[in-house]
C-alpha cells in the first residue's frame, strides 16, 4: 500500500511540474492566439487589444498560472480561446477516440508479439528464427509515418478500407451491427499502422526474456524430469520471462499514445492528435496544456498498472 | 462517444418544406427548378469553432454560419453586387447619411419563430456593444462613430452614418440577423459570447439561413438540415433548399481533403492547390466529378520591405538594410528583376496571374487596367541601382554607397510550400542583380509575430486577400494608421508624402458615392502604390475547385465561398 502511495505522490508532482515548464514554453513561443487576425485588414487593432484583455493575455505570467490552477481545481482546465469553452470538456470527447485506438492497437500487438515472440524464443537459432529477426528489425526500421502513408495509399488505389475519419457520413441510419462494422472498418488503417510500429519492438523484448529463461539451468532439469514442454512453457518459464515484460507494458502505453498522436493526424483519426496540432499551431495555450497533461496521465498511469501488476507478480518486490 | 452513437436511434425522416403561404414575401431565384432530397457532404481544413456569429473568428466557423445565418442585404458572388436579401429593398438618402431598409414581411426563422425588425435591432445592438467586442463592429463604425439603428415600424429599419460612407449597402452583408427570443436572455446576462457554443443543443439555435443545425459530432462532422421555412422558392413555387442534408467533415489538411474527394466521401472540394488540381485531373472522367479553374482569386501574394521606425536594438542590421530598402530606385530594381512569369509557371503550374498590382484581375469593378506592368529586365534593375549609387565589385556582388555587400533575408511561412517556392525563386533572380539573398521559413506564428510585433525582419513573402472586392475592404492595408499597414506599423502620421497623398485619396473615395469619381481616386491610389512599391505583387493563384458531377446548379465563383454561396439552389440530380 505504502508502496503505491509513494508512487501515487510522486505523480503528482510530476503532474504539477509538467503544467508549470509547459507554461513556460509555451510563453517562450512567440506570437499569441490573437495575431492571426491582424492579417484580416476589416478588425481594427483595438478589438484585438480588447479581446485579449477578454481573455486575460494582458496579465503577467504568475497571475495567470495562478487563474490556470484554479480552474483545473474547479476541473475546467483553462478555457479554450478558439472553442470559447473550458478546455476539460473538449478534451473528454476527443480522448475517448483515442484510447478506443491506442487501446485496440496496444491488445493486437501485445497478442501478436507474445505469439511470434515465444515461437521466436522456442525456434532460437533455427533459419525461420532468423527469418523472423531480420523481418521485424526491417519494420523496426520503418518510419511509422511511411508506414501509414502506404497503407492510406493502398486504401485510396484500391478503395477498400475508408480513406479516413471514424464513421461514415451515413453512420447514423445504420443498424447497431453495420455500425460496430462500419466503425471497425475506419479503425482498420490507423490500428494496422500503430500495431506495425509496435510489434517490431515488443517481439524483441518477449523473444529475449523468454529465450533467456528458456535457456536456464532449471528449464534443463525440469526437461530431464519429463515436464511436458507446453506445462513448462505456461506454467514455468512464461512468469519468470514476465517481469521486464510488465514493466515494458507501462512504457509501450505511453509510446504508443504519441505514436498514435501521429498516427491520427495523417489518417483524421478524430483523437487527440488533430486536435492537439490544431491547438499548437493556433496558439490555443490551455488545450495545449490540457492536451500534455493527459498524455503525462496516460504515461503516469501505464506505469503504475505496470507497477502494480510487478507488484502482484514477483513476490520479491511485495517483500522489499 | 462511439458507444452513445452505437445505440442512438437512427435517423429520422428528413424535415419536409413548409407549405408556401401568400402572406409570406418570399425571394423567387432565377436557377433552373431542382429536385428535393438527398445530401451533399464538404469537407472542412479546420473544426468550426463556435456558432456564435457575433463572436467567430475562425474561417470554418464563418463557412458554416454563413448557411445557417441570412444578412439583411447580400453581396451575390457572381455579379459582386449587393442585392436584396431578408431586406426587400432599401433607399439612400442623398447626402447618403441615411439607409431605410423595408424587410420581407412573415419570415421566420428555422425554429418557426417569426422576425421582425425588432429582430434587426437586437442584432445590431449586439454587434455594436463593446464590451462584446465582435470583429463587426469595426465595419459598422463609420467615421469613428457607430451606425445607429432606429425601428420606423414592424417591417422597415432606418440606419444613420455619422458620415457619408460609400457602398454602405455592402455593410450589411455577412451581418447575420440574431433570433431575439433565443439570445436576449445570455445577452442581458452577458453570456452572449458563449452563447451557441458547439455543445448548445440543435432546438436553442436558430437562424434565417437555409439549414438548420442538425448534429455535432466532436472532431469528426457537423450536420445541417434543410429549414423548412426557408425565405427563398424557384420559379415553380418550390420553397428552398433542396438538398434534405449538408454535412461538413473536418479533415485537416489539403492532401487528405483530395483523398476523400476522390474516394467519393465528399461531393466538393476547394481550396485546391494547382499541384493537387493537376493530380486530379486525370480521374475525373473516371470519378464523375468535375473540376474547375475560375481564374484569377482575390488573394495576392507580395513581397514586403521593413520599412518600420521602430527596430528592436538587437537587430542592428536591419536599421542599415532599411537605408537601401526605404530607396525608391532599390525596391523598383527589385521588382523589375523578379520573374513573375516563373513563380506562375513553377509554383501555380501556369493555373496563376502575374500581378503588378495588389487588385487582383479577378476585382473587375476596382482594377486599373491601365497600370503599366514593367517588363522583367535585369539591364535596366542594374541602371536604376546605378543611379542610386551601388556598385559591383569584381566578383559581380552588389556593393552600398559605403561599400558593404548587400545581403538580406526573406522571411517565409514554413508552412506555406508555395511561398516557401517564391522566395527560392526570387534568390535566384536577385543572384542576377549581385544581392544575396537568404530565404528563411519561419512557422507561421513566429512569422507574424515578426512582422506584426517585433519589426525583426528584412523582408517577407505574405498574401492578403480580400472577402470582398471594394477598395474600403482593404482600408488598413493603404491607412498610414491602419492596422494592416505592414510595411510601418503603428504610424501616427504619415512617414513619407506618397502615404500622405495615398491616406488623402483613400479618405476621399470612403465619402465620395458615385462610383466613376470613387474608380478614378483608387486609381489614383494604385498608381501610386505601383510606382513606390511598399508591396512588390508577385501572384494571385487561381480559384480551383471541383465537385460531383451529380450535383445540379453547381455555379463555383471567386469570391468566398466560392462553392457553396448558392447552396440553397444546389440539388442532386
Amino acid at each position: 500500500m505504502r508502496f503505491l502511495l509513494g508512487r501515487l505522490m510522486r505523480s503528482g508532482f510530476l503532474l504539477v511540474g509538467v503544467s508549470l515548464l509547459s507554461f513556460l514554453l509555451l510563453q517562450l513561443a512567440p506570437g499569441d492566439f490573437f495575431d492571426e487576425m491582424k492579417l484580416d485588414p476589416q478588425i481594427s487593432p483595438q478589438t484585438i487589444a480588447g479581446l485579449r484583455t477578454q481573455f486575460g493575455l494582458d496579465r503577467s505570467l504568475p497571475v495567470r498560472y495562478g487563474l490556470w490552477l484554479q480552474s483545473a481545481a474547479r476541473g475546467d482546465f483553462g478555457y479554450s480561446f478558439a472553442y470559447n469553452s473550458p478546455v476539460a470538456p473538449l478534451l473528454k470527447t476527443r480522448v475517448r477516440n483515442t484510447a478506443l485506438l491506442a487501446g485496440v492497437s496496444t491488445l493486437i500487438a501485445w497478442l501478436l508479439a507474445l505469439v511470434i515472440g515465444v515461437w521466436s524464443a522456442m525456434r532460437a537459432g533455427h533459419w525461420d528464427d532468423r527469418l523472423c529477426t531480420g523481418v521485424m528489425s526491417i519494420s523496426l526500421a520503418l518510419p511509422d509515418v511511411l508506414v501509414a502513408l502506404a497503407l492510406l495509399l493502398v486504401a485510396t488505389r484500391t478503395g477498400v478500407f475508408p480513406v479516413g475519419g471514424m464513421v461514415s457520413t451515413d453512420f447514423a441510419d445504420l443498424t447497431l451491427w453495420q455500425k460496430a462494422r462500419d466503425i471497425g472498418a475506419h479503425m482498420m488503417l490507423p490500428v494496422l499502422a500503430l500495431v506495425f510500429g509496435l510489434v517490431p519492438t515488443l517481439v524483441r523484448h518477449v523473444r529475449s526474456s523468454v529465450a533467456e529463461a528458456l535457456s536456464a539451468p532449471w528449464v534443463r532439469a525440469a526437461r530431464a524430469h519429463g515436464i511436458a514442454p507446453g506445462r513448462l512453457l505456461l506454467r514455468h518459464v512464461l512468469p519468470v520471462a514476465a517481469n521486464p515484460l510488465i514493466s515494458l507494458f507501462g512504457v509501450s502505453l505511453a509510446t504508443l499514445l504519441s505514436v498514435s498522436l501521429l498516427i491520427e493526424i495523417i489518417m483524421s483519426w478524430p483523437g487527440l492528435g488533430p486536435f492537439f496540432l490544431e491547438a499548437i499551431m493556433a496558439r490555443d495555450v490551455y488545450v495545449v496544456i490540457g492536451t500534455v497533461l493527459l498524455s503525462t496521465v496516460f504515461l503516469v498511469a501505464g506505469n503504475l498498472i505496470a507497477d502494480g501488476l510487478l507488484f502482484a507478480a514477483d513476490p520479491r518486490i511485495r517483500r522489499s | 462517444m462511439y458507444v452513445s452513437l452505437l445505440v442512438a436511434p437512427s435517423a429520422a425522416v428528413a424535415q419536409r418544406p413548409q407549405p408556401i403561404t401568400p402572406a409570406e414575401d418570399l425571394l423567387i431565384t432565377g436557377n433552373d427548378p431542382g429536385k428535393y432530397g438527398g445530401r451533399v457532404v464538404v469537407a472542412l481544413r479546420a473544426e468550426p469553432k463556435t456558432l456564435n456569429p457575433v463572436t467567430a473568428l475562425d474561417q470554418p466557423s464563418r463557412e458554416v454560419m454563413g448557411r445557417m445565418m441570412a444578412d439583411l442585404l447580400h453581396i451575390n458572388a457572381l455579379s459582386q453586387q449587393a442585392e436584396p436579401a431578408l431586406a426587400k429593398s432599401w433607399k439612400v438618402s442623398k447626402d447618403g447619411l441615411r439607409y431605410t431598409l423595408t424587410l420581407r414581411r412573415n419570415l421566420r426563422f428555422s425554429d418557426g419563430h417569426a422576425m421582425n425588425a425588432d429582430d434587426v435591432l437586437f442584432t445590431f445592438q449586439v454587434l455594436l456593444d463593446e464590451k462584446i467586442n465582435s470583429p463587426q463592429r469595426d465595419l459598422l463604425t463609420i467615421g469613428g462613430k457607430p451606425i445607429s439603428v432606429q425601428k420606423v415600424d414592424d417591417a422597415t429599419v432606418l440606419f444613420e452614418l455619422a458620415s457619408p460612407y460609400a457602398a454602405a449597402e455592402r455593410l450589411f452583408d455577412s451581418m447575420e440577423i440574431l433570433p431575439r427570443h433565443l439570445l436576449q436572455d445570455a445577452y442581458h446576462a452577458g453570456t452572449l459570447a458563449r452563447a451557441w457554443n458547439l455543445t448548445t443543443p440543435p432546438s436553442q439555435i436558430a437562424g434565417m439561413g437555409p439549414f438548420r443545425l442538425k448534429e455535432y459530432v466532436p472532431g469528426q462532422k457537423l450536420t445541417l438540415e434543410r429549414n423548412p421555412y426557408y425565405w427563398k422558392m424557384d420559379r415553380s413555387r418550390q420553397r428552398l433548399p433542396y438538398l434534405d442534408e449538408l454535412v461538413f467533415l473536418f479533415v485537416s489538411s489539403e492532401d487528405a481533403q483530395v483523398l476523400r474527394f476522390e474516394a467519393g466521401e465528399a461531393d466538393m472540394i476547394q481550396r485546391l492547390s494547382a499541384d493537387n488540381y493537376s493530380a486530379l485531373q486525370k480521374d475525373a472522367v473516371s470519378r464523375h466529378f468535375r473540376l474547375f479553374d475560375l481564374g484569377p482569386s482575390l488573394d495576392y501574394n507580395f513581397l514586403l520591405f521593413n520599412l518600420n521606425s521602430a527596430i528592436p536594438k538587437e537587430a542592428a542590421d536591419i536599421v542599415r538594410h532599411q537605408e537601401w530598402f526605404r530607396n525608391v530606385n532599390f525596391r523598383q530594381a527589385v521588382s523589375e528583376a523578379v520573374d513573375r512569369a516563373a513563380i506562375v509557371r513553377l509554383v501555380f503550374h501556369g493555373r496563376g496571374t502575374a500581378l503588378w498590382s495588389s487588385v487582383t484581375p479577378a476585382n473587375k469593378l476596382w482594377l486599373d487596367a491601365s497600370l503599366p506592368h514593367a517588363p522583367r529586365s535585369i539591364e535596366h534593375a542594374k541602371q536604376l541601382l546605378r543611379k542610386s549609387g551601388f556598385s559591383w565589385n569584381a566578383e559581380g556582388a552588389l556593393l552600398d554607397k559605403s561599400g558593404a555587400p548587400v545581403e538580406f533575408s526573406i522571411l517565409t511561412s514554413a508552412s506555406n510550400a508555395q511561398r516557401s517556392q517564391m522566395a527560392t525563386l526570387i534568390q535566384d533572380d536577385l543572384k542576377q542583380l549581385g544581392m544575396k539573398v537568404q530565404a528563411v521559413p519561419l512557422e507561421f506564428k513566429s512569422m507574424l509575430d515578426r512582422v506584426f510585433q517585433t519589426h525583426n525582419y528584412d523582408t517577407a513573402i505574405m498574401a492578403l486577400g480580400g472577402g470582398d472586392v471594394d477598395p474600403n475592404s482593404q482600408i488598413n492595408v493603404w491607412m498610414s494608421n491602419g492596422g494592416s499597414h505592414l510595411w510601418n506599423l503603428g504610424e501616427t502620421k504619415p512617414a513619407t508624402d506618397w502615404e500622405a497623398q495615398i491616406d488623402t485619396l483613400m479618405n476621399q473615395q470612403l465619402t465620395t458615392l458615385d462610383y466613376k469619381r470613387r474608380k478614378q481616386l483608387y486609381d489614383r491610389v494604385q498608381e501610386i502604390a505601383a510606382q513606390q512599391l511598399p508591396f512588390i505583387n508577385l501572384a494571385s493563384p487561381n480559384v480551383l475547385v471541383g465537385a460531383r458531377e451529380r450535383i445540379g446548379n453547381f455555379q463555383p465563383a471567386i469570391l468566398d465561398h466560392y462553392t457553396l454561396w448558392n447552396v440553397e439552389q444546389l440539388y442532386i440530380k
